[in-house]
């Protein structure tokens, strides 16, 4: 059945494609063919996980791709499900949702496009088993959620947050395929799985701190890591379909995904450890710490999801087997939570037109439904029973108080970030559903029971998964110990259950809930406070700070440019000029081995003699003509002159072309010429000299260069397997055209597409002024009939 | 002011290097010639019309504007670039169909043919794109 999962795949890339075919013909109905092929991956992979081995990872081989070590193959193992499972599951709910929530909205089409490529980058990312692959995926997904954040392209602050977010995850982006590519040579291998079954770890490799750096780099630019977190606050311009997206199943979670991937390889060392637990744990507690000072719904979810993030890549440095699997089960738990409660962000907003939690109040009777899933989704984030959500916390708590050495510190950051949690919950349900609460109630622009179902159904149930799995989280054993036997290479036990017995861990969680009550209760002076703390902190206010840097980068880049392009074509030209002659020069006297020829007498072939002095005449007459066409038709001499000798030395095709090339040159040269203002000389005499000397200069290089080059054979000429090669391998009698069309076919196809760009920027350099003196002349001729017409 | 025999003789040249052209195209796996050259002389005949008739005559006897030849040149020579992946080879394998014929002998056709034809038809769009808008730029017509 898993077989299947290379074409589910291909399939979704190419609806992707497909849609602005698709959507004209579908329009409303577009969002149903689309959710299609991700309902079918989820069940095909419920399938694969229901027949998995804890020791067993499937590696599909697929013969696509297009370099040596770099094709397409899949490996579906526990990690990757358990990815895969949430990116298509809750795929197929966030397009069927957004089928209804960008119903009013312009563009669908293009919306669908992005989404469903985001959809099918993420799944290639956790199932690709070579790391190139999974590079490209990558990108992918950073290129896909640019256009989605910055969605609404008429808003400054949407095209901003999307650059940003590109700029930030395109430099990790960069560094993963720095890391992959050392891999690669390191080891020799592309494929994870080869990579796993030698057991290769790079921990003692000289080139390991670079490689681990650079992978971090990439995992935390992407799971919007301290210090680079601040790309997530914004990237919720993008609508909130994506939102849900993004936080929940993809994107930000690749971060996590990679470092899970890669831990074989990389993982478990010191600095590992100590760098992960760093900025997890920041982030972990800053995320939770500023989400309880904010206003809008969106923003407060989303630094609930920086702290999430931040506590799984903490989880992952803590490196224990705990620690480990709590980190997936944590990953399932947010994915679940995360996504549901962003859709109900939506809700909220469809139904009232805000996301402020300090004008919402008392949704309770015009949203039943939602606030019932609500209560569930904010039950999970809190990290209380009967959800995943209370597993989750449990583990995190059980992982953080075995970590040797650190507890003291990992423990109290984790607790207080889930106290806020729970304040932050408890807030959540309080501000907008209660009923009970004194603020003036909201005007409501729509009722629950006028959204279509589609429009419900996700949160719904993306809460019942959560509450399903917390009842009978074994489900999930299978799937976290086949992925934590290729993470710590031996086979490992997993028993999730929902009462783990009174203990330690417990009575943290239950100090946790009071403590976040307490909070919850204080919340006005705490949020006042945190408010506070914000503000104080805007000097170092990360978005500004990073938009400073874009924005002085950009400048001193148009100052540089401004000095190098400067606009006078005769000092490009002077510039090249000296800066070749210099190289070759250098090069030319550093090559002693080949001496310049001696002068003998070799009789002289009489016509060749007569073409150079023919040649040599035109351009002294080109130098010193007083006319311009005059000089361009002696240039032409020249080139005529030039492909003669082509001709003479047999080099037909060199020679044709040539002369063409003179003739089209020409005419061109003459069509321009005739406009051009007239002929005066306006150099000075010391510039003219200069020149002159400049010219002579490389001219004298340029000799010396074809002269030591006939006696230099650095290897053999590669002329002798075209001559020998060409009819036999290509077909072709005519070697100058097999080289062009066959051999060298792709110096051709870069020649072509040179050509073409020049000829499109030609184009579009006249293209205004053509349209303007098209206008005219059609309005002037229509202006004269209608005189003709009235004078007759 | 009208020159009719210039005009005569103009397009008598372009059909003249039109079939010139074909000719060099086809023939130039073996002998002289080739997409380039051929694209060039083709456009040689086109720029000699044009410089009788007006740009717009050009333009006429394309039917599609100089930058849709462009960008089917392009397209054909990379479909000629990637047809052979398809066939589970490198992009850009010269893939080859011989076939003996009673007249003509034996007729080797393949991607590098399709090659030098989209080599071919991006010339002439490449060129006559520039000259069309120079004419057009300088009121050469008008």
């Amino acid at each position: 059945m898993g077989n299947a999962l290379p074409i589910i795949l291909g399939l979704i890339f190419l609806s992707a494609l497909l849609i602005p075919f698709l959507y004209p013909l579908l329009k409303k109905k577009l969002g149903w063919l689309l959710s299609l092929p991700p309902l079918v991956l989820f069940f095909i992979l419920l399938g694969e996980l229901s027949s998995l081995s804890p020791r067993q990872a499937t590696i599909l081989e697929t013969s696509w791709g297009f370099l040596e070590g770099m094709d397409f193959t899949f490996r579906i193992d526990g990690l990757s499900l358990i990815f895969g499972l949430l990116i298509s599951g809750i795929g197929f709910l966030v397009v069927l949702y957004a089928s209804f929530y960008m119903a009013k909205y312009e563009r669908q089409g293009h919306f669908f496009t992005y989404l469903v490529l985001f959809m099918a980058a993420m799944i290639g990312l956790v199932f690709s088993d070579n790391l190139i692959a999974l590079f490209i995926f990558w990108e992918l997904t950073s290129v896909a959620s640019f256009f989605l954040i910055g969605f609404d392209h008429h808003l400054e602050k949407s095209r901003q947050a999307a650059l940003q977010a590109l700029l930030i995850t395109a430099l990790g982006g960069l560094a993963l395929l720095f890391a992959v590519i050392l891999i690669g040579n390191i080891t020799g291998t592309y494929h994870i799985s080869e990579l796993i079954a030698q057991k290769i770890h790079l921990g003692t490799h000289h080139h390991y701190y670079l490689i681990l750096t650079l992978v971090i780099l990439a995992a935390i630019t992407k799971s919007a890591q301290f210090p680079f977190h601040f790309w997530l606050p914004g990237a919720m311009q993008a609508p909130t379909p994506v939102s849900a997206y993004l936080h929940s199943a993809t994107m930000v979670n690749a971060g996590i995904f990679l470092l899970m991937r890669i831990y074989p390889v990389l993982g478990g060392t010191i600095v590992w450890k100590y760098f992960l637990m760093l900025t997890g744990g920041i982030t972990m507690f800053l995320g939770a710490f500023f989400s309880m000072g904010q206003k809008d719904l969106k923003r407060i979810l989303a630094f609930t999801t920086i702290s999430a993030l931040g506590t799984m890549v903490l989880l992952i440095g803590i490196d224990t087997t705990d620690s480990l699997k709590a980190a997936l089960v944590f990953f399932i738990v947010h994915g679940l939570y995360k996504g549901g409660l962003f859709m109900v962000a939506g809700i909220v907003d469809k139904s009232t037109g805000t996301r402020d939690i300090s004008a919402l109040s008392s949704l309770w009777k015009t949203l039943p439904v939602t606030t019932v899933v609500t209560t569930l989704a904010l039950i999970s984030m809190a990290g209380l029973p009967p959800m995943l959500g209370f597993i989750g916390k449990e583990l995190i708590y059980e992982a953080k108080i075995q970590l040797p050495g650190f507890s003291w510190l990992v423990l109290p950051l984790g607790i207080g970030a889930n106290v806020m949690m729970v304040a932050i919950s408890a807030t959540i349900f309080f501000e907008v559903f209660w009923p009970g609460t004194k603020k003036t109630t909201i005007s409501i622009q729509h009722h629950e029971k006028e959204f279509s179902y589609l429009f419900l159904m996700g949160p719904i149930v993306l809460a019942l998964a959560g509450l399903a799995l917390g009842i009978a989280p074994r489900i999930l054993d299978y799937p976290i110990s086949n992925a934590l036997f290729f993470m710590r290479s031996y086979s490992i036990d997993v028993h999730l259950s929902l009462w783990h017995g009174f203990n330690q861990v417990l009575l943290l969680s239950l100090l946790t809930v009071a403590a976040g009550m307490l909070v919850f209760l204080w919340r006005k002076p705490v949020t006042k406070a945190i408010e506070k703390v914000i503000t104080w902190f805007d000097i170092y206010h990360l978005p500004s700070l990073f938009n400073r840097l874009i924005y002085n980068y950009l400048k001193i880049a148009g100052r540089n440019t401004q000095i190098l392009q400067h606009g006078y074509h005769r000092f490009y030209l002077l510039t090249f000029f000296l800066v070749t002659m210099v190289l070759v020069g250098i090069q030319v006297f550093r090559i002693t081995d080949a001496p310049l020829p001696q002068v003998t007498s070799n009789p002289v072939r009489i016509h060749v003699a007569l073409l150079l002095l023919g040649s040599s005449l035109a351009v002294i007459f080109a130098v010193l003509a007083k006319s311009r066409l005059s000089a361009i038709l002696a240039m032409g001499i020249v080139g005529y002159g030039i492909g003669l000798l082509y001709l003479f030395f047999g080099a037909i095709d060199l020679a044709i072309t040539q002369f063409l090339a003179e003739t089209v040159l020409m005419v061109l040269f003459v069509m321009v010429i005739y406009y051009l203002p007239d002929f005066a000389v306006l150099s000075t005499r010391v510039s003219r000299i200069r020149d002159a000397l400049i010219s002579i200069a490389v001219g004298v290089v340029v000799t010396i260069v074809v002269l030591k080059a006939r006696f230099l054979n650095i290897e053999e000429p590669i002329s002798g397997y075209y001559a020998d090669k060409s009819l036999t391998e290509a077909h072709g009698r005519n070697i100058v055209n097999v080289i062009l069309v066959d051999f060298r076919a792709l110096d051709t196809l870069g020649e072509i597409t040179v050509l073409t760009l020049a000829a499109a920027g030609v184009y579009s350099l006249f293209r205004f002024q053509i349209k303007q003196l098209k206008g005219k002349s059609k309005k002037s001729s229509n202006y004269e009939s209608f005189k003709d017409t009235n004078s007759k | 002011m009208r020159n009719i025999i210039l005009e005569k003789i103009a397009r008598l040249f372009l059909r003249v290097m039109a079939i010139f052209a074909i000719l060099l195209l086809l023939r130039g796996h073996n002998k002289p010639g080739g997409g380039f050259i051929a694209g060039i002389i083709i456009a040689t005949g086109f720029i000699m019309y044009g410089i009788v008739f007006g740009s717009a005559a050009i333009e006429r006897i394309l039917y599609f504007n100089t930058r849709k030849w462009m960008g089917v040149g392009l397209l054909l020579v990379l479909l000629a670039a990637i047809i052979p992946v398809f066939m589970g080879l490198s992009p850009l394998t010269g893939l080859w169909y011989i076939e003996k014929l009673p007249l003509v002998g034996e007729l080797h056709l393949g991607t590098p043919l399709l090659f030098d034809t989209g080599i071919f038809i991006g010339v002439i769009g490449v060129i006559l794109s520039i000259v069309i808008t120079i004419m057009d730029v300088l009121k050469w017509n008008s």
